[in-house]
């Protein structure tokens, strides 16, 4: 009789815990670690070469002598503070060109949408690619062709989301009693649409985040010595051997955030 | 005559909540049996007693004897082997009962292949035969999405009877489907009992129980209030219950004066509507004097609810033009609606929602109350979300709150169609209180032939395609 | 108009807005880059050393550039519709060549990671959405759930170091023996499979729990025989539907995994076209990857539609 019952519906909320454990974590280590890790990424120790894990460096030390702890926070702050300033560049613009197009129908819908569709005609990450070409290791292109390849996902998830919404009758009765688009869309659309939009900002985030490690891994991202996980996964490549913690601990930074990220949204929206 | 099914001593209860209270039953070939009641009063759960799906976290008790054994009610898998041998149900609303990626005629010939171990090539000629049978010959390679709403519940028939079942179950076999089809349903269950097969049909629609014939049951809270031949319980009931259920039907629905139409608040002169490009009505006029009842009726897809919302201004008419009496703000035009749940901010309570409105509208709260009060809505209903409340307690708060803006008509599309007949009938009920006293014109749209010609003073009858 | 048709004609809309954006992005990229433009094409075409003045001016004059920006554009996407995409600032090779040589391998790569991910996501997830709560469901979920989580390079890395290094079985670089694509093609797939698992797990799940599998069970098939007539097509539609989001990371990765691998396809000269700063290369490999993203989207919406018969 399994068949009959329908499937049951598994508890999200564990893995709703697990998830905003690890991304508070990351976020703990970003917003305090610098503060609590005294040094600079960027100090090189040449008598110190991939020293093993010890007082002053306790991860150990890099191929130049940097302290891999050190590194590894201010990648932190880095990579949380780029998915966050990415996705919320994104989710402005696309947010409100999405509640024009559904609000406005006709023309203004049609040319948004366009214009929409043929940003998505490329895959995201090769719009941020040649956005980067422009000045490969600067910070500013990297930011921009992140958030210009996400807005469309706000765009269209906010505008398929609202069209619905206001088309329901609960909208149309509440347009028939008087009320105006303020409140329409304050009782009626965005209420609706907040778990859609936490959804979108965690999956952009950790998009954002891996898009970052990915381009500083194949030396397109950010350049050293800045202290980015991808840069530093890449760096420490040829020392596996001498240091693998080195190298491992980025990769795990980088997992964790994303996996939490993850986790927190819950389902992909699209 | 040995009967094919027979449920002895039924009793089941949810913790403290007792569900079903010692009901018997037997179905006997070529004698329909009914159980007619409303929602929340058992019946489904007899019905799947029969097929043994009671949920487990039931505790049921009793006897089902069905295909010559007998088990227990409540013994999870009992009757699982007879599944379409001995037993075959007709699933509520059929088109969502068939697979959408596979053609007709392979969902029949299943049973076929299947249960009855016939070769491939002979199941799919069986099953030609099946829907030729019920008129389908020229359906056998559709998919489901190409079958009108009446042929998809023919092919689900088809497919529930291809493995040979003697004992048809049709648990609400018209939810969802127009009036109109209701006849069309009723024969073709009672096709299912002509070739020496039993039929137990679960209904809250009068009038299927009465065409059927045969035997009826009447249920309420879990117990079984009256049996007996239909054309007698149905024509003498002994029990209050049935008398009120019978009451409750639109055709003895107490007559009251019409009210005589005042100043007109409405007018229409030469509508015409399309949808997809196929033209729905054209050159229609219709005026709406104050406190007057029009019904609009027609077959499913003629263009009913669009006529209304033409006339509220909520579409644009493809010719023709409405006039709203001078000077009367929009707001004065109000639509009540089939579902009402989807009519309010699903997250808000009630009190909130009617609050914001009453603002809007500058009415004082003590009037909210007394309007309430008037329509029987208890005031901690309103702090409930409006999923939380029944269908009949949300209609009328629905309407307390098209009252508001004190309009001058309200356009109610189907709004009972949804209710338990004795809910439709207090509803409208209070609906026409409503109007009578404050002189509001109501467009009602309906499918029931026997409330347009009762409540309303005039009908329109839209042609349809 | 059917269903293949109204398909085949967003593609085809998609395909040109490709070539015109990143051309655009291109043309825009030559004009913005510092330094003498008809300087860098002389010297591709005839090497650093043996470039003149005189050489950099019949460039100028050939390709017209000191004509309005307008007037160039409409040369460069002239040439573009010719076939003509220049040669490489680098190895002064023509680009179309280069290109037809590396496609080749991108698209094996990228064949061998898709064959991966619908064969181990959609079994994997058929079986976890039968048992809901299951221990596959459970492991399955949790498994994949890491594996998405996992960015490609970190899993490549991973791959390289156990596979090849540690184990010695499968050899981490070069190009030229069937077993080489072993590893960049399970980096790039078993993501995409840990996806399509979920996605997979969740169709079977709604699947078995509609009205029409329920259906099929009252009128008496057994399960067994209820949910093979009936979930693998439909669970296989949403599948797909996703698959052609996913599709978009496919040719992500296909960058990261080509440069970590050193696997000589599109992705790989991408990377370098950037790094070197090689436009025509970059509009090249940009093309082909943009062109390979609509192709495969194209063949999905094929396959959507051939099993979904609303879709028609």
């Amino acid at each position: 009789m399994r068949g009959l019952r329908r499937g049951s519906a598994r508890g999200l909320a564990p893995a709703r815990v697990l998830g905003a454990t690890l991304v508070g974590l990351v976020v703990a280590m970003a917003v305090l670690g610098p503060l609590l890790v005294e040094g600079s990424p960027t100090r090189q120790d040449l008598s110190a070469v991939l020293q093993p894990p010890s007082a002053e460096a306790l991860l150990g030390r890099d191929h130049l002598g940097r302290s891999v702890l050190v590194r590894l926070v201010h990648a932190a702050r880095l990579s949380v503070s780029l998915g966050a300033a990415a996705v919320a560049a994104a989710a402005l613009p696309g947010i409100l060109l999405g509640l024009l197009a559904a609000w406005a129908g006709g023309w203004t819908d049609r040319v948004l949408s366009g214009f929409g569709d043929a940003v998505l005609a490329l895959p995201g990450l090769l719009l941020v690619l040649l956005v980067v070409a422009l000045a490969p290791g600067a910070f500013w292109p990297l930011f921009i062709g992140l958030s210009l390849a996400m807005w469309v996902e706000w765009f269209r998830v906010t505008r398929a989301a609202s069209a619905a919404l206001l088309a329901s009758p609960a909208v149309e009765a509440a347009r028939l009693l008087g009320f105006g688009p303020w409140h329409v869309l304050r009782r009626h659309v965005l209420p609706e649409m907040m778990p859609l939009f936490g959804t979108l900002a965690a999956f952009g985030c950790a998009g954002a985040v891996l898009a970052v490690g990915a381009l500083g891994f194949i030396g397109i991202g950010l350049r050293p010595p800045t202290a980015e996980w991808g840069l530093m996964m890449v760096e420490l490549l040829p020392y596996y051997d001498e240091a693998p913690l080195a190298m491992l601990a980025p990769a795990l930074c980088l997992f964790a955030l994303v996996l939490g990220l993850q986790l927190l949204a819950g389902r992909d929206p699209r | 005559m040995t009967p094919a099914l027979t449920i002895e001593d039924l009793h089941a209860h949810a913790g403290d909540a007792v569900l079903l209270r010692g009901v018997s039953l037997a179905v006997v070939p070529g004698v329909p049996l009914t159980i007619l009641g409303e929602t929340g009063s058992g019946k489904t759960l007899v019905a799947e007693a029969a097929m043994g799906t009671l949920a487990p976290e039931l505790a049921a008790s009793g006897r089902v004897a069905l295909g010559g054994a007998v088990s227990e009610a409540g013994a999870p898998d009992a009757r699982r082997g007879l599944w379409g041998r001995g037993i075959a149900l007709l699933p509520q609303e059929p088109w969502l009962a068939l697979d959408p990626t596979q053609r007709v005629l392979a969902q029949v010939a299943e049973g076929h292949r299947f249960i009855r171990g016939l070769a491939a090539s002979e199941a799919r000629a069986r099953a030609r035969e099946d829907l030729a049978a019920l008129g389908l010959a020229d359906a056998v390679r559709r998919y489901p999405h190409q079958l009108s709403g009446g042929m998809a519940q023919r092919v689900a028939v088809a497919a529930a009877r291809a493995g040979g079942a003697p004992l048809l179950l049709a648990d609400e076999p018209t939810k969802g489907l127009d009036a109109d089809l209701r006849d069309a349903v009723v024969a073709l269950l009672r096709g299912a009992l002509e070739a020496g097969g039993a039929l137990l049909c679960i209904t809250h629609d009068i009038a299927v129980a009465r065409a059927l014939g045969g035997e009826i049951m009447v249920m309420l809270r879990g117990e079984v209030v009256e049996r007996g031949p239909t054309a007698q319980v149905l024509g003498a009931p002994r029990h209050a219950y049935t008398r009120r259920l019978l009451a409750a039907e639109p055709q003895a629905w107490a007559e009251r004066a019409r009210p005589v139409p005042g100043a007109e608040v409405l007018s229409a002169t030469g509508l015409a509507a399309e949808r997809g490009g196929r033209r729905l009505f054209a050159g229609l006029d219709l005026a709406v004097g104050a406190g007057e009842w029009v019904a609009v009726t027609g077959p499913s897809g003629c263009g009913k609810t669009t006529l209304g919302n033409i006339l509220l201004g909520l579409l644009q008419p493809v010719a023709g033009a409405v006039r709203r009496r001078g000077g009367l703000a929009r707001t004065r035009y109000q639509k009540l609606y089939q579902d009402p749940v989807a009519t309010f901010a699903p997250r808000l309570d009630l009190r909130t929602a009617l609050a914001e409105a009453a603002r809007l509208h500058a009415v004082p709260w003590a009037q909210v109350a007394a309007m309430l009060d008037r329509l029987r809505v208890a005031d901690a209903l309103l702090d409930r979300r409006p999923d939380q409340v029944s269908g009949g307690e949300l209609q009328r708060i629905a309407i307390a709150r098209a009252l508001l803006p004190d309009p001058v008509f309200l356009f109610a599309d189907e709004p009972t169609s949804r209710l338990d007949p004795i809910t439709q009938q207090e509803t409208m009920e209070v609906l026409r209180d409503v109007s009578a006293e404050r002189g509001l014109a109501v467009l009602l749209v309906t499918h029931d032939q026997a409330m347009a010609r009762k409540v309303a003073g005039r009908q329109l009858v839209l042609p349809g395609p | 108009m059917g269903g293949v048709a109204r398909a085949l004609l967003r593609r085809a809309v998609q395909a040109a807005l490709v070539v015109i954006l990143v051309s655009a992005l291109c043309f825009t990229l030559v004009r913005i880059l510092p330094g003498d433009q008809a300087l860098r094409i002389a010297e591709g075409r005839y090497g650093y050393d043996r470039v003149t003045a005189a050489a950099a001016d019949a460039v100028r004059a050939e390709l017209g550039l000191d004509r309005p920006a307008i007037e160039q554009f409409a040369a460069w996407v002239g040439r573009l519709a010719r076939g003509d995409l220049g040669a490489s600032l680098v190895t002064g090779e023509r680009v179309v060549a280069e290109v037809a040589y590396q496609l080749g391998h991108s698209l094996m790569l990228a064949l061998a990671a898709l064959a991966i991910a619908l064969v181990i996501g959609p079994i994997l997830g058929l079986f976890a959405g039968l048992r809901p709560g299951g221990v596959v469901d459970q492991a399955g979920m949790v498994g994949a759930a890491a594996l998405r989580a996992m960015p490609v390079f970190a899993l490549g890395i991973g791959l390289m170091l156990v596979f090849g290094v540690a184990l010695g079985w499968l050899p981490v670089a070069g190009f030229h023996e069937a077993e080489n694509i072993i590893l960049p093609a399970l980096a790039l797939g078993l993501g995409l499979a840990a996806a399509s698992a979920r996605v997979a797990r969740d169709a079977t799940v709604a699947v078995t729990s509609a009205p029409f599998f329920r259906f099929a069970l009252l009128r008496g098939l057994t399960r067994a025989q209820a949910v093979w007539q009936h979930v693998p097509r439909n669970a296989a539609v949403p599948v797909l539907a996703y698959l052609g989001v996913q599709l978009a990371l496919l040719v992500e990765g296909v960058v990261v995994v080509e440069s970590l691998f050193g696997w000589p396809g599109i992705g790989h000269a991408l990377s370098h076209a950037i790094a070197a700063r090689d436009v025509p290369m970059l509009q090249g490999t940009a093309l082909s990857l943009g062109l390979i993203f609509v192709a495969l989207n194209a063949a999905t919406d094929l396959a959507m539609i051939a099993l979904d018969p609303r879709r028609r």
